[in-house]
């Protein structure tokens, strides 16, 4: 091939490889939040995925409502036998809401680990390449949202905001390969176990449980939360329910195989939780105090 | 302009593929297979045979850059190969001059090896824990089912629209 690789095509082609390394090097740093310009494509971007993406999910999910229909007798009885629960769960929920708030009060502690306000959003668009389990969602900074912000349907937690735009944001969603996601989580029981929520088990379609105490009790059905204990999400969340308990490979702690509450397929709302209660370290004015008086002691 | 029905129709390639993916339900199969919308890499590439090259080869630049920073975050993979694959495939279309079925292994075969470097690059980042054989079954076969079928059903009305948008140009 004596056309093939002249002098100037060698150059262009080594450049290029030098510069993809870098780029890439460069977006795979373990960084906070996207840097400007990537803001604005992103922006620009998600502006025309809006104008596409919205007709067609609106026209998806007629088709959905078209094909719900038929099972409409089925579903209208088996709501309405949860419907005669659930006027005595909702009279208890305000009274134990009401409860809390008065105990709270007494405590003096008002902020709660478990406080949050849900931000709606559409996802307008899946990552089409599939590689990488990517979601971007209509909402971003411009509506207070926040990378590391937890991701959730109604029927549970789905993933974690990754980077943010000033009108979109990226979400990562539980089921992606990544060692930087992992999810503080807790079995409810009697005595509660604490765990991390760390990888997905791809074939049987569940997520890791791991690092449960090796004496520690965990029974198949019991439900897993959030433990609001990693500092960003808030406490409660439902991820799902435990299913299978297996040791791990050195035998000092457990994994518990968890079935996902929530679906990662075929989102199309959800909801960004804001916590409330996000600070580790005390107000900035509060933590001078504490130097001074360190100082004076 | 006529000529900005160019950049409106990769623009509508460019999003084409994830409004499919919006249509298309992931958990068809069971989950079994994962095939992968190339469709705006078909229309590249229909583009850099029937319309000009080094348009083609900019274009592959342009949106590769925003395909990198919209859908992957991975800065740099398509940006660098989208423009890569124009160019082997005008090499290859040189040897083989081509009738649409001859195009049509050709434009497979890039899709093939846009899928292997994908993989390759995902392994090397450690993104991906998919061995070589998930990866051949699950995605490499079902990606191919769907691209032909694209392929079969647009391959006449792509190359039609950029004969014609050749003649606007010129």
């Amino acid at each position: 091939m004596p056309h093939f690789l002249t002098n100037k095509r060698l150059i262009i082609l080594l450049g290029s490889i030098i510069l993809l390394v870098a780029m890439i090097g460069f977006s795979m740093r373990d960084r906070e939040n996207i840097t400007w310009p990537e803001k604005f494509i992103k922006d620009v971007t998600g502006f025309g995925q809006n104008i596409v993406s919205k007709p067609a999910g609106a026209v998806e999910s007629f088709f959905d409502d078209v094909s719900r229909l038929r099972h409409t007798y089925e579903e209208n009885e088996k709501l309405r036998t949860h419907l005669e629960e659930l006027a005595q769960l909702e009279s208890d929920v305000a009274r134990l809401e009401k409860d809390n708030a008065e105990l709270r009060k007494v405590l003096e502690k008002e902020d709660s680990l478990a406080d949050y306000e849900p931000v709606q959003a559409t996802v307008i668009a899946r990552n089409p390449d599939r590689w990488y389990e990517l979601i971007t969602i209509d909402q971003g900074e411009s509506n207070g949202i926040e990378p590391d912000m937890a991701v959730m349907t109604a029927s549970g937690l789905v993933g974690k905001v990754q980077s943010t735009s000033k009108f979109t944001s990226t979400v990562q969603l539980l089921s992606a390969h990544d060692s930087n996601n992992r999810v503080s989580a807790l079995v409810q029981g009697d005595k509660t176990v604490y765990g991390l929520i760390e990888g997905y088990d791809e074939e049987k379609q569940m997520l890791q449980l791991t690092k449960i105490p090796s004496d520690a009790k965990v029974k198949k059905g019991q439900a897993v939360t959030t433990s609001g204990l990693g500092g960003v999400f808030p406490k409660g969340l439902v991820i799902g329910k435990v299913s299978e308990l297996v040791p791990d490979e050195f035998g000092l702690t457990q994994t518990a195989l968890v079935k996902p509450a929530a679906s990662f397929y075929d989102l199309e709302h959800v909801m960004v939780s804001k916590r409330k209660m996000t600070k580790v370290l005390p107000e900035e004015e509060d933590r001078q105090q504490v130097v001074v008086e360190e100082e004076g002691m | 302009m006529k000529k900005a029905l160019l950049p409106l129709l990769m623009t509508a390639l460019f999003y084409s593929d994830s409004v499919f993916m919006i249509f298309f339900s992931e958990q068809a199969f069971d989950g079994a297979y994962m095939p992968v919308p190339r469709f705006f890499i078909i229309g590249l590439l229909f583009m850099s045979v029937f319309f000009d090259r080094n348009t083609a080869i900019k274009y592959g630049f342009f949106f590769g850059f925003l395909f990198d920073m919209f859908y992957t975050g991975l800065l740099g993979a398509y940006f660098f190969f989208l423009p890569l694959i124009v160019y082997i495939t005008s090499m290859l279309t040189k040897w083989l001059h081509g009738t649409l079925p001859v195009f049509l292994v050709i434009v497979l075969f890039d899709i093939a090896l846009l899928e292997l470097v994908m993989y390759g690059l995902n392994v090397l980042v450690q993104r991906t824990t998919f061995s070589f054989e998930q990866f051949t079954y699950m995605r490499l076969l079902a990606t191919f089912v769907l691209n032909a079928l694209f392929y079969i059903l647009f391959a006449i009305p792509l190359r039609g629209a950029f004969l014609k948008l050749k003649k606007v140009f010129d």
